[in-house]
């Protein structure tokens, strides 16, 4: 085939891996919040990224002729898998059948029921202690009613009790006991008992029993079901399948067929998936509402406590001590009632439980000392800060005084909420608006707090829980506060950067680049952010956060976890290392991965097509002669190389090529290319990095494939220095109109936070020369065009010397600090530096 | 507080979740609103009640946005269409724009976006209604 048919396709295959790109970028960019986007748009982007990464192995398949067939594998499962979550079938990771809590993600409430979903998170996400065990999910539910042939006879029944041929009691009783009688398939039986034996397995006291839990479906979201379904406590593991068809018989309590019934539910759209806990053996349990539902403006939370276990507080079967507290850390006292309690439910040695007598000197006694309380308290503000409700939360503290959560799930306050705030806009007239429509939101949310700015590391320790982070810049080092963080808000970043994405999973509300942050901000001041409407508020604005209790969040919608849960076979990558052995279609796990894969083929195809093709002079691939030890590898496509310079090495000076020669002059330029040392701590790697350009290669680990592809007026460049990538498309004529160059960085491997300030850099730099830039995460995008060509050569000059500059910057980004005087550093060489002419 | 009388919007989309993320912002702007998600429906509403904007999608189960608009703006011409679509073509959107509408947004969009768009509607409406 022809050079220039080859080098056509793989213009295409740049296209279209730029393409992607973005628009994973842009994909991300949605669950930050700031934009309203629907099902219709999920679907079309899915298909639009399908398509383009099909294209992207095709073409790769035309200049490799079937060499990489096998990605088309790749591709059609990782479709597949799209294509399922977009027709509403869940990917469940290991069997259908049970869970361990580790794996469950907010996404499963479907499969593992609202309890165990919401339970997940709060061990997950929020790091709380949950006890250990693992979820019995609805798929199992299903599996037992098939193979027992139960869903005709619960239909008769169900229509029966309808139709009044029989009461809700006898139709619920009769379907119970074909339940009860039924057999658990033998599938099922052995996931079961191998979750309990990997469960004993990692238990810290083997003695422990277990707790089955209901968890249906549709429990625990806005209808609670309180006390609807049952629980078995104490139980052997060897009565696990009794306990567990018990516990799914129970859906079909009369009162709870009479409840489903009552709220609309479709019989069909029940299912009952159970927790299987250990037991913990809790001194004191009790429950906390984290707003007295009654009366929200009180501000106050309610706890309500008694010795031994929870259950009879819940069902209201014993006498509690009840504490109300201040919602504000450190949640004083406001009052207290201190009750006799006779009774406690207590755990029985080999099974069961037993209601027995508590010790006299204790029936009077508070059984929540103080420290207990704020401990509660400050767990259940951070689970009501995650879901973004006020919450109804079941805890116990064992003999250790460990706190345990047991169950969390919203607290209904809708009505109260709409009588207290009957008109939010007239109220937000009267607060003062600090700033609004700066930036983008990169979390949803509300919050309010006081303001903490941390502009260096040091200060990071002295966060305070529940403050506001103020900060100039988005960097992943905030990691360790964003939990303690009521809001965030930066002064630079982008929503799709790893800082919000970290700061999404943990729901901190978080608006990112409003560029004025900590000029309008101080420390101390308390302020109310909304990150919805993108307005930041001074005081705190209660009616504010008490609207956004009886909103849905946005994480909470069926879109918002769709796009996500499809994104994740989408963005992430996972191929870094193109020696790695892995480095294979079969490894190939998100369409990113396909991409990359692509990339880094085709320019490795383009370059070994023409470097064996030594016959044809005139396309012929050369290697520069440079100064700089940068192994580029040049192919002619027309009047970009001194046509008597044919034999092996080119030197600069034999570039025609008017947008290569300028780019290499910029690289050549005096202290351009930084070759200063890098400090101790980091010299180990810095001795991987320049391997790159060492002649001696010990390891092809890090080789780059450098490539230029250029004419008289057109250069195209791919290089790979150390683990980032780097691509400029430049064409400069005489005429302006046609002018452009494209820039595009992204990568590395030092950790996320130092290639963040190195983006940080480059946008910078390049934005205050006129670039358009667009920074996504750590891929930076920066374009110019329509400049005459002297200018135009300045700009491909200025490139150049930010590639030699920023190119092993990253390991120096230890601070923020660096940014700003690098920046400088940048600008005193390039003020030296001589740009050149044209020619 | 002296109430004024809001300006009342009408919003249409056959995806929930776009009712869901508007509405409330847009109360939030002191806006009342009335949300719908099935066109018939919305039809039926502003045959009762005058509206001084209307947000709707184009391509919708039963009745059409492009009918729906049409509908609207025959009904009661001082009111200000603004047409948030999927599928935004020149053709789709020249044809809106025939129909008198304000504006056209091409989903999705950013809620800053839209509320520009809003007040600016606003803003023509209550310059007509004080004429």
């Amino acid at each position: 085939m022809q050079f220039n048919v080859l080098f056509t396709v793989f213009q295409k295959i740049l296209g279209y891996n730029n393409y992607a790109l973005e628009l994973m970028a842009e994909m991300g960019t949605k669950l930050g919040g700031s934009y309203v986007f629907d099902r219709q748009y999920i679907h079309s982007t899915c298909h639009d990224m399908a398509e383009i990464v099909y294209k992207l192995i095709y073409n790769l398949n035309t200049l490799a002729p079937k060499k990489y067939t096998r990605l088309f594998n790749a591709f059609d499962k990782i479709n597949k898998e799209i294509e399922e979550e977009l027709a509403g079938r869940l990917v469940i990771p290991q069997t259908d059948y049970t869970m361990p809590f580790s794996l469950i993600t907010g996404d499963f409430t479907d499969v593992v029921g609202a309890k165990n979903a919401n339970l997940a998170e709060v061990k997950n996400v929020l790091e709380l202690t949950t006890p250990e065990g693992f979820a019995i999910t609805t798929r199992a539910f299903q599996a037992f009613m098939d193979y027992n042939r139960l869903d005709e006879e619960v239909f008769n029944m169900i229509a029966a009790w309808r139709k009044g041929g029989l009461s809700k009691d006898e139709a619920g009783e009769k379907i119970q006991d074909l339940i009860l009688k039924g057999t658990v398939p033998p599938e099922l039986q052995s996931s079961i008992s191998s979750a309990t034996d990997r469960l004993y397995q990692n238990a810290k006291n083997g003695q422990a029993l277990l707790a089955l839990r209901s968890s249906a479906r549709s429990e625990d979201s806005e209808h609670s079901f309180a006390g609807q379904y049952l629980s078995l406590l104490n139980q052997p593991r060897e009565n696990i399948l009794d306990a567990y068809k018990s516990v799914i018989a129970s859906t079909f309590s009369g009162s709870a067929m009479e409840y489903r019934f009552q709220k609309g539910f479709a019989e069909h759209e029940e299912a009952m998936a159970v927790a299987c806990q250990f037991m913990v053996d809790a001194a004191v349990s009790g429950v906390l509402y984290t707003l007295d539902p009654r009366a929200p403006d009180l501000e106050v939370m309610m706890i309500s406590a008694a010795w031994g276990l929870g259950a009879p507080v819940m069902a209201g079967k014993v006498k509690t001590d009840l504490f109300t507290v201040d919602r504000e850390a450190p949640h004083s006292l406001v009052s207290l009632d201190i009750v006799r309690k006779e009774k406690k439910l207590a755990i029985l040695n080999g099974g069961g439980t037993d209601l027995s007598p508590v010790r006299e000197d204790l029936q009077t006694k508070s059984c929540l000392p103080d420290e207990q309380i704020r401990r509660i308290a400050a767990a259940g503000l951070r689970i009501e800060r995650h879901f973004k409700k006020p919450q109804d939360i079941e805890w116990a503290l064992d003999r250790q005084d460990r706190l345990y959560i047991l169950q969390a799930r919203p607290l209904n306050i809708k009505a109260q909420v709409a009588q207290m705030v009957c008109d939010i806009s007239a109220v937000l007239k009267t607060y003062p608006v600090i700033f609004e429509n700066k930036g983008m939101i990169a979390a949803e949310g509300i919050a309010a707090g006081k303001v903490f700015v941390v502009k260096s590391e040091e200060e990071l320790n002295d966060f305070p829980q529940g403050a506001i982070l103020v900060t100039p810049y988005t960097s992943p080092r905030l990691a360790k506060v964003i939990k303690k963080a009521n809001a965030i808000i930066t002064d630079v970043g982008s929503p799709t950067g790893h800082m919000a994405t970290i700061a999404r999973e943990f729901r901190v509300p978080t608006i990112v680049n409003t560029e004025i942050a900590t000029q309008l901000l101080h420390t101390g001041q308390e302020i109310t952010v909304d990150a919805r409407q993108n307005v930041v508020y001074a005081g705190t604005v209660k009616e504010l956060c008490y609207y956004e209790f009886s909103e849905e969040a946005f994480e909470e919608t069926y879109e918002y976890r769709l796009l996500r849960r499809v994104l994740k076979k989408i963005a992430p990558l996972n191929l870094l290392d193109p020696s790695d052995y892995n480095f294979v279609p079969e490894a190939c796990k998100t369409f990113h991965d396909i991409t990359r894969f692509v990339h880094e083929k085709a320019v490795e195809a383009l370059i070994s097509l023409e470097y064996d093709n030594l016959r044809n002079t005139r396309t012929a691939s050369k290697k520069l002669k440079f100064d700089i030890p940068l192994d580029l590898v040049l192919i002619d496509i027309g009047g970009g190389i001194e046509p008597s310079a044919t034999a092996g090495l080119v030197e600069p000076a034999d570039v025609l090529s008017v947008p290569m020669s300028a780019f290499l002059k910029g690289l050549s330029a005096p202290g351009a290319w930084n070759t200063d040392p890098v400090s101790v701590d980091f010299g180990s790697f810095m001795s991987s990095l320049t391997k790159t350009f060492s002649f001696s290669v010990a390891s092809p680990r890090f080789v780059g494939q450098n490539l230029a592809v250029l004419s008289k007026e057109y250069v195209n460049i791919n290089l790979r220095l150390g683990y980032h990538f780097n691509m400029i498309v430049a064409y400069i004529s005489e005429n302006p109109n046609d002018n452009y160059a494209y820039f595009r960085f992204l990568g590395g491997v030092t950790d996320i936070a130092r290639r963040s300030r190195r983006a940080q850099l480059l946008s910078e730099i390049l934005s205050k020369n006129d670039f358009r830039i667009d920074v996504r995460g750590d891929l930076v995008v920066a374009r110019i065009k329509k400049l005459g060509p002297e200018r135009m050569v300045q700009k491909i000059f200025l490139l150049g010397m930010l590639v030699g500059f920023t190119r092993q910057l990253d390991v120096k980004m230890t601070t923020d600090q660096k940014i700003k005087t690098s920046i400088e550093t940048f600008n005193k060489l390039k003020n030296g530096s001589t740009e050149p002419n044209r020619g | 507080m002296a109430e004024k009388q809001k300006t009342k919007i009408l919003l249409l989309d056959d995806e929930p979740i776009v009712l869901k993320r508007l509405k409330p912002a847009l109360e939030k702007a002191g806006y009342e609103v009335e949300a719908f998600s099935r066109s018939l429906e919305a039809s039926d509403r502003i045959m009762e009640t005058e509206f001084d904007i209307v947000i709707t999608d184009l391509k919708m189960e039963g009745l059409d946005g492009m009918q729906f608009l049409t509908q609207v703006k025959t009904r009661s011409p001082a009111t200000e269409v603004i047409v948030i679509t999927g599928f935004a073509t020149m053709e789709t959107a020249k044809e809106s724009f025939k129909k008198g509408v304000f504006d056209f947004l091409a989903k999705p969009f950013k809620l800053g976006e839209i509320q520009e768009v809003v007040a600016k509607a606003e803003n023509k409406v209550l310059a007509n209604r004080s004429r």
